[in-house]
């Protein structure tokens, strides 16, 4: 008759004993006792064990709420109880160091342009972006770019999910992006806000994502019509905290497309999320559009907590616990934003000799730039300036035809956020002389048209609600 | 020895100082030590640390990341399930686990965990069900007991706070999950159905059956000013009347969660975008400055229905098939059918520069009201092409404006189809303007009904009737 195998018995080092207590009415044998000294280094009481009695059940084990609290007792007697580094380890995991798969660009044939409404043309982009993974809700007048997600992610194996708000679809981004692949959702005004605070956690936990602000009228319910509503938004107010993000602005459906290409490409290139501030009416503008050079072929970054070996080290978090490490990790924040200066975009139209200077982006830039035609036509110096980024604002460009611009007027479909964001750049890169701004204001839906346009540069008079 | 699944040392916990790198940061005695463990076991038994990722929640156990040695993730407060659900979707071979407290998932959270639940995609969510606000003090939970006294609920908890969410039945009255269960820590027995269930809840996602859902009642001896075994009764003695143990749903599904890899093959991506090499034949040798001299506004404008947005991407597209620049930019009514429909069309030599068109070269209007509200806007030497079927009493608007009334409606109704009155709109067009030769505006209308051969013939006899009509058209 072959010996019972004698199951381990149950050990804990006393500083891994928090002293609950716990196992105490679990052994059925009596063996555990709370003990009666308090151990220095924890200023706990951990219990004390009486193995005379024990079977090794192992019911105790099961009882004790730590990992490396009461375990059973290695069957090699040598081991050194009182060191943990080399009873439990010494070192975290012994999973790999993660390396990067590369994104491959494949070469397109030339293609006849396409002729595309604005949501769409940006649904195309994100496509030939290598973008597989539509998270979404829908609201006016951002719903035909996901709609057409909803029908070819299906075609080509990527995912289109609806989800039950704006809050869930930008944690779904997170936990997407946060595995490494190229996520993005549209949205408008209302919805943004709801995203805003999943913005956060992304900057800080520095996850990509792109995300299509089809901006409409506000505040609150406001209306679906287009208004440049959330360029304040965007640019300085991403959710809580510390937060920056590219902020594009297209205005035209060309750009639509081209400008979410590039968006997946600084997302991924700085790990920050990428928003693209459209408005309604660009959104439901059809134009020609033409397609790209290239596709992407995505890879999987090395960072992304993907879900196999490869990655099985990586954590995608935003907390920093003490101050000093939140301080830090702050200060790494701040040296990206500043390294994403160099992403300053801007278009410039007749700016060379231009003595009025016209500011403005978006659809008021189609309307702008119509009004410098007229504005020329009748021998009056304008130019257009555009940005194509608001966030960094392209301050650089705009230094370079400031010195000859004796008007700036900025054309805006919203109460003055993107004149704010000219007078923030001026001031942070100490311009101090400059012509005192005018504007072309309209907001609610409206659009600032290019006869007043003409007419505020032409004959001075204030175009304002 | 211990389980694999955890870290072998604690780094994470401030930066693994100390005792800290190999012991929690939980109160003596915590149930969420245990359903670690539980977790960190099952984990090791189905042999999946390397394609599991863990979600950490915010509450007590936002630091689940310090211990589980595979990928993590920490999602904000509640969100668990909507992280969780991004994270399988972008490797759907990877195994999910939402880890979430009473206060993430009870309250918060409620709608990503009710709809992440129904969507019923195989993820693993532990419930760990304490009836306190752990993290933040000691605060009323939505699984609260009535007449628990807590930080915000000073007297106990009344009827006007609401009474105690019950989550595994909620859940478990969804269609959506496969198997719930709710399960105690509070003795031996208890422990280890906790553990089984837990290892089911896994092995579900494991075997790809769909979502489980495991609620632990756990102890919060800190919160209950009460000792670990004193605890112990009181989820026992106090919770399990309000919270019933055992197996909510467990439902025979077989595995059906099946994604194959997204495609980027060039040919498949050109096609789903309807991109195309064929350049479409030219008829137009210059720009028709006779209309406007580089730049050309038209507006066209009915009741929804009246094919006033699709006759616009027409001109669209055939403007940009013969090489100029085209936009069309629609605006509606509120109403999704039988409200009104406008549509600003330019079509530039070169650019479009300022898409509205506020004073339009050319009107088209499909009713009286639409030209009552437009026709005045038309600019001198401007057109206006009406339907004359129901336009009969008009007054001429503007003088200077052409006005082309053709009787669209008869014409379309006498083809068998009044739809095609846009293309017979457009015929009109054609001949009231000669803003492209005939064939630009056909090969739109071919183009556009590839995949509706049979409806060519018709649209093409609709066009030309409309030729014919605003040709013999005598202007007022």
């Amino acid at each position: 008759m072959p010996a019972l195998k004698e199951r381990p018995k149950p050990f804990v080092l006393p500083e891994f004993c928090k002293g609950c207590g716990r196992c105490i009415s679990a052994c059925p044998k009596h063996c555990i006792s709370m003990g009666t000294e308090i151990n220095p280094k924890t200023g706990l009481t951990p219990i004390v064990l009486d193995l005379t009695n024990c079977n090794g059940c192992g019911l105790c084990i099961d009882a004790c709420p730590e990992p490396y609290g009461l375990q059973q007792t290695p069957a090699d007697a040598d081991y050194e109880l009182q060191d943990p580094a080399k009873l439990f380890g010494d070192r975290m995991t012994d999973a790999p160091e993660p390396v990067d798969i590369p994104d491959q660009v494949v070469p397109l044939p030339k293609m006849e342009p396409l002729v595309l409404k604005g949501n769409y043309a940006a649904a195309v982009g994100a496509l030939l972006a290598g973008c597989r993974h539509f998270f979404g809700y829908p609201i006016t007048p951002s719903t035909e770019g996901a709609e057409l997600m909803a029908k070819l992610m299906p075609h080509l194996d990527g995912t289109f999910l609806q989800a039950v708000s704006e809050v869930a679809t930008v944690n779904m981004m997170y936990g997407c992006g946060g595995a490494g692949m190229r996520s993005m959702t549209f949205t408008s005004s209302p919805g943004f806000s709801l995203m805003l605070e999943g913005i956060s956690y992304m900057i800080g936990a520095e996850v990509p994502g792109v995300f299509i602000n089809v901006m409409r009228g506000g505040p609150g319910l406001g209306n679906i019509a287009p208004e440049q509503s959330d360029i304040k938004l965007c640019c300085r107010g991403l959710g809580h905290g510390n937060t920056h993000a590219i902020v594009l602005t297209p205005s035209t459906p060309q750009e639509m497309l081209d400008l979410t290409m590039l968006a997946f490409e600084l997302t991924f290139k700085y790990r920050n999320p990428v928003v693209i501030a459209s408005d309604g009416y660009l959104g439901q503008m059809t134009g020609k559009v033409s397609l790209p050079e290239s596709l992407v072929k995505p890879g999987i970054p090395k960072w992304a907590v993907y879900g196999d070996l490869e990655h099985r080290r990586n954590l995608i978090s935003s907390i920093y616990l003490s101050e000093v490490d939140l301080e830090k990790w702050n200060v790494v924040l701040n040296a990206k934003y500043a390294s994403m200066q160099v992403e300053q975009r801007a278009d410039l139209y007749m700016c060379d000799d231009a003595e009025v200077l016209l500011v403005a982006c978006n659809t008021p830039a189609r309307t702008a730039k119509g009004a410098v035609q007229v504005l020329r036509s009748r021998g009056i110096k304008a130019g257009l300036f555009r940005p194509v980024t608001v966030w960094p604002f392209p301050i650089e460009k705009l230094k370079t035809v400031l010195p000859n611009a004796k008007r700036i007027v900025v054309v805006e479909a919203s109460n003055g956020q993107l004149e704010d964001e000219v007078k923030i750049a001026l001031a942070n890169a100490r311009i101090r002389e400059y012509p005192e701004i005018e504007h072309v204001r309209h907001f609610g839906g409206v659009l600032p048209q290019m006869e007043e346009v003409i007419l505020k540069v032409a004959a001075g008079q204030e175009v304002t609600v | 020895m211990t389980t694999s699944a955890f870290y072998g040392k604690f780094e994470r916990h401030s930066h693994g100082e100390g005792l800290k790198g190999h012991s929690t940061h939980y109160c003596p005695g915590c149930g969420h030590g245990l359903a670690h463990k539980y977790l960190g076991e099952a984990i090791d038994e189905l042999g999946i640390q390397d394609k599991t990722v863990a979600v950490s929640p915010v509450g007590c156990s936002v630091f689940l990341y310090y211990y589980f040695d595979v990928g993590n993730t920490q999602a904000a407060h509640g969100r668990a399930p909507a992280v969780a659900i991004g994270h399988k979707l972008a490797n759907p071979e990877s195994i999910v686990i939402s880890y979430q407290g009473d206060g993430d998932l009870a309250s918060i959270g409620l709608a990503e965990i009710v709809s992440t639940a129904q969507m019923g995609i195989p993820i693993t969510v532990i419930f760990v069900n304490n009836a306190i606000y752990g993290m933040t003090g000691g605060q009323m939970a939505p699984t609260t007991l009535m007449g628990q006294r807590t930080a915000t609920s000073p007297d106990g908890r009344v009827e006007f706070m609401g009474q105690p969410m019950k989550m595994a039945e909620l859940i478990a009255g969804l269609d959506g999950p496969v198997y719930v269960e709710r399960v105690a820590l509070f003795n031996p027995k208890q422990r280890n159905r906790a553990k089984k269930a837990i290892h089911k809840a896994l092995q579900n996602q494991v075997e790809k059956r769909g979502f489980s859902f495991v609620e632990v009642l756990a102890e919060c001896p800190t919160h209950l000013k009460a000792t670990p075994e004193q605890a112990e009764k009181w989820v026992e003695e106090a919770m399990l009347p309000m919270f019933p143990l055992g197996v909510k749903k467990d439902e025979t599904r077989e595995p059906w969660w099946d994604r194959p890899a997204p495609t980027f093959e060039t040919e498949r991506v050109l096609k789903e975008i309807g991109a195309g090499e064929e350049k479409a034949p030219r008829y137009c040798t210059s720009f028709p400055s006779h209309v406007a001299k580089n730049d050309i506004s038209l507006k066209l404008a009915g009741s929804g229905g009246d094919g006033a947005q699709t006759a616009a991407m027409l001109i669209v597209h055939a403007g940009i098939n013969e090489g100029f620049d085209a936009t069309h930019i629609p605006a509606y009514g509120p109403e999704s059918r039988g409200g009104t429909s406008y549509a600003d069309v330019h079509v530039a030599a070169d650019e479009v520069l300022s898409p509205a068109s506020p004073s339009p070269d050319v009107l088209i209007a499909f009713n009286m009201p639409s030209l009552v509200k437009f026709g005045p806007d038309v600019r001198p030497g401007g057109t206006i092409i009406y339907d004359s079927s129901v336009i009969t009493d008009y007054t001429p608007v503007k003088s200077g404006v052409k006005m082309v009334g053709v009787p669209m409606s008869e014409i379309a109704k006498d083809l068998g189809k009044l739809m095609v009155k846009n293309i017979v709109a457009l015929g009109a067009l054609q001949a009231a303007t000669g803003i492209f030769p005939k064939e630009t505006f056909l090969t739109a209308v071919r183009r556009a009904l590839k995949d509706k051969c049979a409806m060519i013939p018709l649209n093409e006899q609709a066009f030309e009737w409309g030729v014919k009509a605003a040709s013999e058209v005598t202007v007022p």
